[in-house]
């Protein structure tokens, strides 16, 4: 038996290529991810293990934004064994650009750059400060992004706003730190680094020497994190890692679904290769074999299938993971791409298992189809034309499913509050609803060549009707083929319907929640604006109006919270309760914050405040923090002041007067935020912009990967029509025989396609559609709907004519196949 | 002047000359055609019998322009098949040559009638109604138009088939061993009906066929062994057809 199965193989060789390059392409795009993650992590560990050999043991603060006091580090210095113990700071000092703003969004992070075994500093070019107070270094992409080279002279700002200079002596490579990778990183002495970010304590102490852990962990006392040098080591590169983790889990979304359709493909050229091989079967079975042995081959044939298959696509994901990381390292990306590229056992182990097995899995149900080939079969001339009847088991499975499916959905949107819970829910329902197209299928294949033959019927004469008649002649074939593009095709519509709506959402949203022109506010979103700016910029006839929003952190009702005022015409979303005659000894709140302290309106809440002790205040409006722009717990103007005093600006929203040109309010605005390096200005478009180009993005990388899913789903067309045309060799000998010329014949192959490609795209167009609008509205409360008609017809016509490029081989063999050699055969 | 004496006067429909088919090469070459000579009548039923191997199907192949001689000349009416191109044999086929094969001479897909008319609409050519009811009232399928080829049985099949090849009025029909899938009964209505087309519609047939009694239906008998033309009979009955046989294998 396992010769004949071998012997299969062999004689079916090209007919199983293109099925296994469905499986290799699956496959590959899995092994690639694995091998990509394992390098990059791989990456990580290589840079934090050389650090790791320096610190002996490292003491860190119990919290993320804790500090550890200068006592802790005498105590450590006096443990026995310890030849040296430094304190690292690390804590925000703007840097200024040259344009005398803060550089980047966020404030650079300030480093101590230490001396002598324990300094982890990695210079690319220059020195480091050494012990020149003067100097100072800069990691290279803010060095790179503001312009400045070793021997500028560069300025950083200092708690109290305070400019000082140095001269920037050296580059630095922040290596795994995401964060400082984010905020960029300027490096002082450690004198310095205290003085221009007022530390209050060091952010970690490293250890060198010989003592242990236990030791330092004894001197610290217990309210601090102590680790060894590996320790430490791991928990940076883990820490790096987790971005590019959650980055591998997304991208294995997308191989799953690859893989999803690559299982469809097999399944349907085994079903294929099973029906065409029916006599040969029979045969089998008339001298003998029993039914087992019959599964047995094809089982065996699919394995084989598999494992070559899947060997190659290791090889792909190889391939594939070296050029993403070349293409990375081209781009500069803030990841280590210089690890060695390998294939780990486990990622070989992976890809075999996740090949092999959906190979298998896919060919059962047709290997157990042939053994339902009764021996008879050899005896009969012509294979029947396997007829597909509608029956009632699968009418039913079908309504039930699309019940089911319709029914959970519905749920999800209209009954659940928007949220991950009804997003779930309707993906749910989603996976329900396909599963009654799926079962469907072939019922609706039929009546659907007919609606989209309708005009390859009349425009291409008798290729065309033919065409036609041969896309619905056998039902359950053409439906698993196209159900494999429906899958690519409705993700790719759902995804630009759920881009497009989201956009026109947040447009609409971001018009009532920024019904401003520009934004005025501090890098850290904290109070730095000088209310001098908002009473400037007041005067200023270019400009409508100017509203003002103040924030300190208080503790309201027993919990930390933003408290803040505002003044100026800022509309505040009310959703229960008044603000009118809003004053003392009221406040209002926002939904969420209202449930985090458990009030309720109508409630009374004690508040800390700096200058007035404890004060009750009663709870008269409750706000929609989705719209609402005012701070979480927002009290009047004048009790704030009372409160807490007088606390600068922490944001001022402007709107342009009627028939200013933007240009000259922009000027206006920018002029009086100069001054104050830290103040930053945007406008509303910008904001839009960057969002825009976000989703923009977001849609490219999706479509990009959900294309691997559509290019195997080609296959799929590609692979079914060469097996059909290999089954109608005859037919098309004798079309050829009563004068269809060979362009014709192409021609009708090609319109199959066509057909084929049209009624997966339309399927999937409009599952895609009605579940972009269910998750949208599962997702965002409120949430505007639109589907982008030319892109989704775009996506019709490509997959049309996506089918019709798979036809072009098989349609070519057909056309060459010689007719009297074809009319030989069978 | 009668029909057969117009037809005496045409000229032939189809001519070979000197067609020669070699398959394969060195050790492998087989010579299935050795220069053969032939002509045939319009408005006449030929016979084409030999040995099996003797080259019969590859014969009718060359003649048809399903497959290119090695050397020699073939003529369908005044057209030489010789150096044409694909598509003009295709058209060529398509305008002029009508098929009945053994077994497998309808798609499937299409009813009894749309087979029918394929080589119509392949040509985007009207039918001719007149004819086409003639041909359906003779063939006896009129209560069978609307049927697919697997609701019919092997001699209704082979029915329509023949149906199809008159329909476009073709210079020449070809086929090969129509019968030889059917049962003598379904036989002798399908070679009646093709003898009656040539009488009445002045129809030219070649046909190929192992069975003499199949050969005597038609007006001639050409006899063919080892890829060359050997002897012909007129007026063939299945008795002489037997005995040329014998004598031939013999
Ligand atoms: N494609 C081919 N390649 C090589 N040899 C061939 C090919 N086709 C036919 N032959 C050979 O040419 C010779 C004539 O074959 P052909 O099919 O014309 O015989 P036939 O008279 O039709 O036989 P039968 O009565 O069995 O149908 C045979 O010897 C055959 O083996
Ligand atoms: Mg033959």
């Amino acid at each position: 038996m396992l010769r004949t199965a071998l012997a299969g193989l062999r004689a079916h060789r090209l007919r199983l290529l293109l099925t296994s390059l469905a499986i290799m392409l699956g496959v590959g795009f899995i092994a690639g991810t694995f091998v990509l993650n394992d390098t990059v992590q791989a990456g990580f560990a290589q840079r934090v293990t050389a650090d790791a050999g320096k610190v002996g043991v490292a003491v860190l603060p119990a919290k993320a934004e804790g500090t550890i006091p200068r006592e802790v580090l005498e105590r450590v210095r006096a443990l026995p064994g310890v030849t040296d113990a430094q304190g690292l700071i690390r804590a925000s000092a703007p840097v200024l650009g040259k344009d005398g703003k803060a550089a980047g969004n966020l404030p650079t992070t300030a480093l101590s750059i230490v001396r002598g075994p324990l300094d982890r500093t990695d210079v690319v070019s220059g020195t480091g400060p050494g012990t020149d107070d003067g100097a100072a270094v800069l990691d290279e992409n803010t060095a790179k992004a503001q312009g400045f080279r070793i021997g500028d002279t560069i300025t950083v700002l200092d708690p109290g706003q305070g400019r000082h200079s140095f001269r920037l002596v050296g580059l630095i490579d922040t290596g795994v730190d995401q964060m400082l990778a984010y905020t960029g990183a300027v490096g002082f002495t450690p004198a310095v680094a205290q003085r221009m970010t007022g530390a209050k304590g060091f952010a970690e102490i490293d250890v060198a020497g010989t003592v242990t852990k236990q030791a330092v962990a004894a001197a610290t006392g217990g309210s601090y994190k102590v680790k060894t040098g590996a320790e430490l080591a791991d928990d940076l590169a883990r820490a790096a890692g987790v971005e590019t983790k959650m980055f591998t889990l997304g991208l294995l979304m997308f191989g799953v679904v690859a893989m999803m359709v690559a299982a469809l493909v097999i399944y349907n050229t085994f079903n294929i290769l099973v029906a065409q091989r029916t006599r040969e079967m029979a045969l089998l079975r008339c001298i003998g074999a029993t039914r087992g042995q019959v599964f047995g081959s094809i089982v065996l044939e699919s394995a084989a299938v598999g494992l070559l298959a899947s060997v190659l696509g290791l090889l792909i994901g190889y391939g594939l993971a070296a050029l993403t990381l070349t293409v990375l390292a081209a781009f500069d990306a803030p990841l280590p791409t210089d690890a060695g590229v390998s294939l780990t056992p486990v990622t070989i182990g992976i890809g075999l298992a996740v090949g092999l097995a959906v190979t298998v899995c896919a060919a059962l149900l047709p290997a157990r189809s042939a053994t339902r080939v009764p021996p008879i079969a050899a005896l009969r001339s012509q294979p029947e034309e396997r007829t597909f009847r509608a029956g009632l088991v699968r009418a039913g499975f079908a309504a039930l499913f699309l019940v089911a499916g319709l029914g959970t959905t519905g749920a999800g949107v209209f009954v659940l509050e928007p949220g991950e819970a009804s997003l779930f829910v309707v993906m749910a329902g989603g996976a329900l609803t396909f599963l009654a197209v799926l079962i469907l299928g072939p019922v609706l294949v039929r009546p659907l060549s007919a609606v989209v033959g309708w005009v390859p019927r009349r425009l291409f004469g008798v290729p065309g009707r033919l065409a036609v008649d041969n896309s619905g002649r056998n039902p359950r074939r053409a439906a698993t083929t196209t159900v494999a593009l429906t899958i690519g095709v409705t993700l790719m519509t759902l995804i630009t319907v759920v881009t497009a709506s989201t956009r026109l959402t947040m447009t609409v949203k971001l018009d009532e929640q920024f019904p401003v022109d520009y934004l005025l506010a501090g890098q850290e979103r904290d109070s730095v604006i000088p209310r001098s700016v908002a009473e400037e910029l007041r005067g200023r006839p270019e400009l409508a109006s100017v509203a003002q929003i103040r924030e300190v952190e208080a503790t309201v009702a027993g919990k930390r919270a933003d408290v803040g005022t505002y003044s100026g015409g800022i509309e505040p979303y009310v959703t229960a309760g008044s603000m009118k005659a809003f004053g003392a000894g009221q406040v209002a709140l926002d939904d969420v914050t209202a449930e985090r302290l458990g009030a309720r309106l109508g409630d009374t809440v004690t508040m800390r405040t700096r200058h007035a002790g404890t004060v009750a205040l009663k709870v008269v409006a409750l706000l929609d923090g989705n719209q609402s722009s005012l701070p979480p717990v927002t009290v009047a103007e004048q009790a704030f002041e009372s409160y807490f005093g007088a606390v600068p600006d922490s944001r001022v929203m402007v709107t342009i007067a009627d028939g200013v040109p933007p240009e000259r309010a922009r000027a206006v605005v920018d002029a009086a935020a100069a001054p104050y390096p830290t103040v930053q200005v945007s406008s509303s478009t910008e904001v839009r912009g960057q969002f825009d180009e976000t989703l923009d993005m977001m849609l490219m990388i999706i479509t990009g990967l959900l294309g691997l899913a559509i290019l195997i789903s080609l296959l799929g067309i590609a692979n079914t029509l060469s097996l059909s045309v290999h089954e109608r060799t005859r037919e098309s000998a004798l079309l050829r025989a009563l004068g269809l010329t060979r362009p014709q014949l192409r021609r009708m192959l090609s319109v199959e396609a066509l057909i084929l490609g049209l009624i997966g795209a339309l399927v999937g167009v409009v599952l895609g559609v009605v579940f972009g609008w269910a998750a949208m509205r599962a997702m965002v409360d409120g949430a505007l709907f639109t589907a982008p008609v030319a892109q989704i017809v775009l996506f019709v016509v490509l997959s049309g004519v996506a089918g019709v490029l798979a036809a072009v081989l098989p349609a070519r063999r057909a056309a060459r196949a010689s007719i009297v050699g074809s009319l030989a055969t069978g | 002047m009668t029909l057969i004496e117009t037809r005496r006067q045409a000229p032939p429909a189809v001519v070979a000359t000197d067609l020669t088919k070699v398959y394969g090469q060195g050790d492998a070459e087989v010579h299935a055609l050795r220069a053969v000579n032939v002509s045939f009548a319009t408005g006449a039923f030929t016979a084409i019998m030999g040995p099996s191997g003797s080259g019969k199907s590859t014969l009718m192949h060359c003649l048809a322009g399903l497959d290119t001689a090695t050397s020699g000349t073939v003529h369908i009416g005044d057209v030489e098949l010789t150096g044409l191109s694909d598509r003009q044999l295709t058209l060529l086929r398509r305008e002029r040559i009508g098929f009945i094969f053994q077994a497998f001479n309808l798609l499937p897909t299409l009813t009894a009638e749309q087979n029918i008319r394929l080589p119509l609409d392949i040509a985007a050519r009207q039918a001719d109604e007149v004819l086409f009811d003639r041909v359906i009232e003779t063939v006896g399928l009129r209560d069978r138009l609307a049927h697919r080829p697997t609701e019919l049985s092997g001699g209704q099949q082979q029915r329509v088939a023949v149906a199809r090849a008159l329909i476009s009025k073709p210079q020449v029909i070809f086929a090969d061993e129509p019968t030889g899938n059917l049962d003598s009964r379904s036989g002798a209505e399908v070679l009646s009906f093709l003898r009656a087309s040539v009488r009445e519609l002045g129809q030219t047939i070649v046909m190929v066929t192992h069975d003499p009694v199949a050969a005597s239906y038609a007006d001639r008998v050409v006899f063919l062994r080892d890829g060359e033309l050997v002897t012909e009979l007129a007026a063939p009955t299945p008795q002489s057809v037997l005995d040329t046989l014998v004598r031939l294998e013999a």
